[in-house]
Parts: structure tokens; C-alpha cells; sequence
């Protein structure tokens, strides 16, 4: 048993999808694809970087190097080399304090729910978006996060379920309400 | 027309100014005379005498004069008189970055002495916040930052390897101590104590894990540790990041309410101690029920209170002590390592300056983590070689996980003839294992083995090698027979004092050679063990019963089930053995 266990996950269900608040180690699960909070060079980096980098192999290094680069908002779908999950998909976020992070964690958040439904994924892992170390705000990830899931899967969704993933009680306490009343 | 500032500019200005600001932040800004007995106090200006950028008013103003422009009356006033100076463009940014970052530790000597009490480390720690928050920080902090946010620990070791460590240690105490019962337990809910540590013991210094599992075996602790939370580093003390120390100080206390464990210890790490025992609860904003201590704390408390033993003798080597910075000057832990090390240590040679006077190890503050910066780190690290070097110690030993690497570094940087190592690792050599604890193999059977005849039946090359270097590494003289007609030849030979016997054999079974030793009158009381490889569902003593039952003969001696336990295995033998003695 590990200490996760202690947190019970939140489930709730939008029309025929399920949304699940989970507090567990992201890039482990075995997933269609987790989505990862990627630089604008595509260089992998650290933190969940590093996870990828470890449990992947190399693959998803080498395939980033072909695509180079992408712009702010945008997205790219990978394989996930020997991970548990079948893809990840890479999209730039705002970081920093930079302007505008609301508009631009929106617009992340529908490319990513396109580029899932595009695919046919079943099922889509997110971590707490650009939150932690690139310094959005909580409050304002919960919100464009809830509010973009919801539009998306109302929309019409080849996702059957949506697992927000975090590492801490901090983030899950932040989401479990929403969640729970989705 | 005034100047324009740059988007990150700007929002440094904003930071500054919407920064909750405590009274000791407020006073380094505004309290600093010029009275210069700060600097000879840093290592970098004693290591770089000609460059004034080192001396720490220097670097302190390259923030108070921006402070003092936008948030000090003088500036608005008089700001050709108290210099105040505001800041524009990103390259002012990236050279307040090397200010920070790369020349000063946080190691807070000059703080000492300062007769208006301006904290230097805390200032520092604002002005790296400040850029941090915008981005700008060496590419080192970013990749540590982010793995502590992410993985949940600073060097991104993942949970898997993580646990894999802890067995891996678990497994070579055992061996070394021939004991089965040593456990490294993980997330054992309503243990007494909950041991966390620094990343870097999982990742490249396992060994002062295995010392401390060592520590608290002996010592008879309830102890565990946490699969996940363990980390009591935390790099929101390096980049002044509130919301850092809270995240991963406030996992760590998370773990430690959710197992219910009565008491939190701290493994030696100076940063790490201060953060998880002193600044923690306030970054948190948790109420904590359970007490923290350092494991200095604790290995003095059970060599004090008899639970553990210790032989100076066993640690001759001339030792010298390095206090760190934030275990020494900041938390004040200064004469309790000292005590545990005349406990089990038998030369000692003080440095010079000690305690809280004592230099950085030039690798704190996140330095080791900055290469960028570690040509000047090591030019200033000279103070620090000579002060070892004048000791003539062989080893210097520090509590702080930090300081160890820092010290290695400038040690072979300097060609000093040292090492580097710990108290966990002096107390663990120093350890006497006392009679009771001794493992019961190792007390009563290992003499009794010594010469013993064995004889291995098995049809398995690998098992047959197996079996015999365990026998053998008891004393005994082995025998090997690939089936049950050899092992007949041999018995009648070399009439071996036991047999260990397998069931599935190639020609004649085990339960039929059984049957013929047992038949016959010269062999018929000669001991054997079946070492089998029967699962429980067709356990072979349900059919060997009937066997043995029909046949009307005696059990064997000893059933010993496949996969072998080297212990069990030389438990029974031993068992059979004696009991024939």
C-alpha cells in the first residue's frame, strides 16, 4: 500500500464520461496518454520530464528532435516509448507571470481535448496545468481546467474518462469540490 | 521622458512592491550603515580579496537600492544620497542573478556580526524569489525546482527506484548480519518513529540509509519509512519560494499524519533540517501533533540510554568536525554531534574557526546545483582547504548532506588527503552487536556444522551449487550427486553425516532412494532432509505421508520447500544435526 491510498479518489460522471480526481503518480498510469506540460523547444527537462526520460527510454526524446519546436497554445501527440501509457501529448503552456495566463491555459486546454478526441483516446490523464514550478495560480488552473473539461465532453468526446492527476493534497483539495460537483 | 522597463522588469517592480515583507527583511533593507565588519566575515571576499563585488554590502545593494527607489521614503527624496536605482532591463535582471545565485550561500557568517542584525540569507532568499518568480535562474535550480514540484523530491529519483533502494539495503543488512529479522519497514502505520531523508542518500549515497536501518534495528526502534513524503530537503529555502517550502514540507508532514506516526526524524542535512523542523510548520500553515528531531538527536539519545552500544576503537582514524551552516548557525546544533562523535570516534582534532564561526563548505544554497558557477565556487572554496588542511584530520565528518558533496569537491578540487562522512556512518562502524542480538545460526550452529559430511542429491546443476556454497560457507564438506544411484555410490563412499535429498529425480525418485535407506539396516538412521520444490497444492508430504505410511517407514528428518532460504535451510540442518549429536 502507499501513502496515495490514504486519499480516496473523487469520481463524478459528465453525460457518458467519467472525471476522476486521483492522487497518483501521473506518468505510472496506464492511460490512452497523460499530457505534459512541455517548453516551447520541446526540450523534455526535469520533474515529470525526468519521469519520461527513466520509464520511457529515449523514443520520445527522439521524436520531439524531429518536430523541433511549438508556439504557446499549442500541441503535439507522441508515442510514450516503454511507459505505461500509450501516448503523451505535449503542449506549451504559460509560465512565469507571463500576460495573459488565463487565456492562454484555455486555449492549451482545448488543444489538448482536439488533439485527444482527433486521436479516438478513451482515456486522458492531466496534471494540475502549469501549476508548481511554472507559477499558475491554483485557483485559476481549477477553474480553466473544470470549465474546459466540461465544454469539451458536452461538446461531443471520444473520452470515456478524464483523470485529473495530482502528487499532493494541496492540489486535491483545490479540485475535489469542483470535481465532485461537476 | 522617463525609461521604459521590460515585462519582467515591471513585474519585479510589482513583486517588490506587493511582497509581504517581515520585520527582518525590512530591516536588511533599510538598516545596512556601511560599517564593512561583514566582509572579511565571506569566504568569497577572503578567497577574492582584490574584487569588492564580493563583499556583502556590495551585493546587498544591488537589491537595496532598487528597494529604496520604489518603497523607501529616502529614495523618493534623496535618491542621489542613499543610491536608490531602479531596475529596467533583463540584462540588469541576469546580472542580479549572478549576484544572488553565484556569489553568496546563505551561509550567514557576515550576519554575525552585523551591529544593525541584517540577515543576509533571508534578504538574498527575497532577491532570488523575486527573479525566480519571473523565471530568470540558473538552468541547475530550474531542473532541481521542478523535480522537488513534480516528482516530489530534488533529484527526481523515481518511486520505484526509490523502493528498490530501501530493499536493496534491507537485503545487504541482512546478509552482512545474517539476519532475516533486519527490515527497512515502508509506510507502517503507527510506527513510533517515521525516518525521512535527503534525496541524494537514495540516489548516490545508499549506504548511510543501510547505517541508519542499522542504527534502529539494533536499537530495538519502531520505526518506517514513508513511500512517499520522504524527502525533508527542500529547495523553497535556496529560491525563497514560499509556496515551494510549503508544498514539499507540508507532503512530508502529510505522510507522517496519515501513518500516525508518533515522531518525525530528520537524517543529517543541514538545509534540510532547518527546513522540515523550523521553517516548514510556518510555510505549511499545518498544525503538527508529532514531534521532529534530528537523527544526531537520536543516535545520541540511544547511545546515551544503552539501546545501542559503541566502540570508539573501531573509528581510529584522525577525525575533525565540519559544522554546517544551517544545522550550526541557523538551528544551533552545534555541541550535539560533537558529543555523539567523542562517543565513537577516538581522535578528534577541532577545526579552527568551529561552531557557528565556522566557513560555508562553499556548496550551500544550492550552489552544487549551479554549474555555471563553479569555477569561482572553487577558487573560494580556498579558505575552506586551508582550514582542513590545517586540522591534519583524515576525515572530516559532517551532519549535512550538502556540505558532503561540497567538501568532496573542493577536497579533490585542492588535492587535500581526506574523505568526507557522516555520524550515521561512524556511529553504524562504531556499533557492537550485542550477544542477544546475535543472529541463532550464527551462536549456536555454526561451530557444530564445521566439518559436518553433506551430501546434495538434486538433478539442478544450479541448485546443487547453490546448496553447496551455502554448506560450505558453514564449515561443512559437500557432496554432489546429479541423481539418486550416484548419491547411493556416494553414500556408501564417503558416508556422509546428512543428506539433502530432492523428490523429483531423473531415474529412481527421491521417495523411492528414501524407501532403500530406510530399508537398509547400515543406513536406516542416516539423516535426511528433502529440500523440495512442491508448491502447496501438490505439496509432496501429502502424498510422501501416504508413502511412508504404505511403506510403513520413519519421516525424514527435515523438509526444507524450494525456493531455498539459505536460513531456514541452515536452521534445519543444524536442527537435525545437533539433535543426532
Amino acid at each position: 500500500m502507499s501513502i496515495a491510498a490514504f486519499t480516496k479518489p473523487v469520481e463524478t460522471k459528465v453525460g457518458s464520461t467519467k472525471v476522476k480526481l486521483l492522487r497518483e503518480d501521473l506518468t505510472a498510469l496506464k492511460v490512452d496518454a497523460f499530457v505534459y506540460y512541455a517548453r516551447e523547444n520541446l526540450d523534455i527537462g526535469t520533474g515529470y520530464g525526468t519521469a519520461i526520460q527513466m520509464r520511457g527510454g529515449l523514443e520520445v526524446k527522439k521524436e520531439l528532435e524531429k518536430i523541433g519546436s511549438i508556439r504557446m497554445g499549442e500541441c503535439v501527440i507522441t508515442t510514450a516509448g516503454m511507459m505505461n501509457c500509450e501516448h503523451i501529448i505535449h503542449v506549451c503552456g504559460p509560465k512565469f507571470l507571463e500576460p495573459d495566463i488565463e487565456k492562454k491555459l484555455r486555449t492549451c486546454m482545448e488543444n489538448v481535448l482536439k488533439t485527444a478526441k482527433k486521436n479516438g483516446l478513451k482515456t486522458l490523464a492531466l496534471p494540475p496545468m502549469g501549476t508548481g514550478f511554472y507559477g499558475v495560480p491554483l485557483p485559476v488552473c481549477v477553474s480553466v481546467m473544470i470549465d474546459t473539461i466540461t465544454q469539451h465532453i458536452r461538446g461531443g468526446t471520444t473520452l470515456e474518462e478524464i483523470i485529473i492527476c495530482v502528487v499532493d493534497k494541496r492540489d486535491f483539495n483545490a479540485f475535489k469540490e469542483k470535481v465532485a460537483n461537476l | 521622458m522617463g525609461k521604459t522597463r521590460s515585462y519582467k522588469a515591471q513585474k519585479v517592480v510589482d513583486l517588490m512592491k506587493a511582497k509581504t515583507k517581515s520585520r527582518q527583511i525590512m530591516l536588511s533593507l533599510e538598516s545596512c550603515v556601511k560599517c564593512g565588519q561583514c566582509i572579511d566575515q565571506c569566504h568569497y571576499v577572503l578567497a577574492n580579496p582584490d574584487d569588492p563585488t564580493f563583499a556583502p554590502p556590495y551585493k546587498a545593494d544591488k537589491l537595496r537600492k532598487f528597494f529604496k527607489a520604489h518603497e523607501d521614503w529616502t529614495g523618493k527624496v534623496i535618491p542621489w544620497w542613499v543610491g536608490a536605482r531602479s531596475i529596467y532591463t533583463d540584462e540588469e535582471l541576469e546580472e542580479l542573478k549572478d549576484v544572488v545565485f553565484g556569489k553568496c550561500t546563505g551561509c550567514r557568517r557576515c550576519s554575525l556580526v552585523c551591529p544593525m542584525g541584517v540577515d543576509m540569507a533571508t534578504f538574498n532568499g527575497m532577491a532570488r524569489n523575486l527573479l525566480y518568480s519571473v523565471g530568470i535562474m540558473p538552468e541547475g535550480v530550474w531542473a532541481v525546482a521542478k523535480d522537488q514540484w513534480e516528482i516530489g523530491n530534488q533529484m527526481g529519483v523515481l518511486k520505484e527506484d526509490y523502493l528498490d533502494t530501501l530493499e536493496w539495503m534491507e537485503e545487504e543488512l541482512q546478509s552482512k548480519h545474517n539476519d532475516p529479522s533486519i527490515k527497512i519497514p515502508i509506510d507502517k502505520k503507527g510506527a513510533d518513529i517515521m525516518y525521512t531523508i535527503n534525496p541524494r542518500e537514495a540516489k548516490y549515497d545508499p549506504r548511510s540509509i543501510a547505517d541508519a536501518a542499522e542504527i534502529f534495528h539494533f536499537a530495538g526502534a519502531d520505526w518506517c519509512m514513508p513511500s512517499e513524503g520522504w524527502d525533508m530537503t527542500n529547495f523553497g529555502l535556496f529560491v525563497g519560494d514560499p509556496s515551494l517550502g510549503a508544498a514539499a514540507s507540508s507532503r512530508l508532514y502529510t505522510a507522517a499524519q496519515e501513518l500516525g506516526v508518533n515522531k518525525v526524524v530528520i537524517s543529517e542535512c543541514g538545509h534540510g533540517y532547518r527546513s522540515t523542523k523550523c521553517e516548514g510548520p510556518n510555510w505549511a500553515k499545518m498544525d503538527l501533533d508529532f514531534p521532529m528531531e534530528s537523527s544526531v538527536i537520536t543516535m545520541l539519545d540511544y547511545i546515551k540510554q544503552g539501546k545501542i552500544k559503541v566502540d570508539k576503537s573501531k573509528n581510529s582514524e584522525k577525525v575533525t568536525y565540519h559544522d554546517s551552516c544551517n544545522f550550526a548557525r541557523s538551528c544551533g546544533m552545534t555541541e550535539e554531534p560533537r558529543e555523539v562523535l567523542s562517543l565513537v570516534c577516538s581522535d578528534i582534532q577541532e577545526m579552527y574557526p568551529n561552531r557557528q564561526w565556522n566557513y560555508c563548505c562553499t556548496g550551500g544554497g544550492g550552489a552544487m546545483s549551479m554549474s555555471e558557477y563553479a569555477p569561482m565556487r572553487l577558487k573560494s572554496a580556498k579558505i575552506k582547504a586551508e582550514q582542513l588542511r590545517a586540522t591534519g584530520a583524515k576525515i572530516v565528518v559532517t551532519s549535512c548532506h550538502n556540505c558532503v558533496d561540497g567538501l568532496t569537491d573542493l577536497i579533490k578540487h585542492y588535492n587535500l588527503d581526506m574523505k568526507v562522512t557522516q555520524l550515521v556512518n561512524l556511529v553504524a562502524n562504531a556499533l557492537v552487536v550485542p550477544a542477544s542480538k546475535m543472529p541463532k545460526v550464527m551462536k549456536e550452529v555454526s561451530m557444530p556444522l564445521a566439518g559436518k559430511k553433506i551430501l546434495v542429491i538434486d538433478d539442478e546443476p544450479d541448485v546443487r551449487i547453490f546448496l553447496t556454497k551455502i554448506f560450505k560457507e558453514n564449515g561443512c564438506e559437500v557432496f554432489e550427486a546429479p541423481d539418486a544411484n550416484q548419491g547411493m555410490r556416494i553414500i556408501r563412499d564417503k558416508n556422509p553425516d546428512l543428506v539433502s535429498l530432492d523428490m523429483i529425480l531423473p531415474h529412481k525418485t527421491g521417495e523411492k532412494l528414501y524407501w532403500e535407506l530406510r530399508k537398509d539396516e547400515k543406513y536406516k538412521k542416516l539423516p535426511v532432509v528433502i529440500v523440495s520444490g512442491y508448491t502447496k497444492i501438490d505439496d509432496p508430504k501429502i502424498d510422501f505421508d501416504a508413502f511412508l505410511e504404505d511403506k510403513g517407514i520413519p519421516a525424514p528428518q527435515g523438509f526444507v520447500e524450494k525456493p531455498i532460504h539459505p536460513d531456514v535451510l541452515i536452521e534445519t540442518i543444524s536442527g537435525v544435526l545437533l539433535e543426532k549429536v
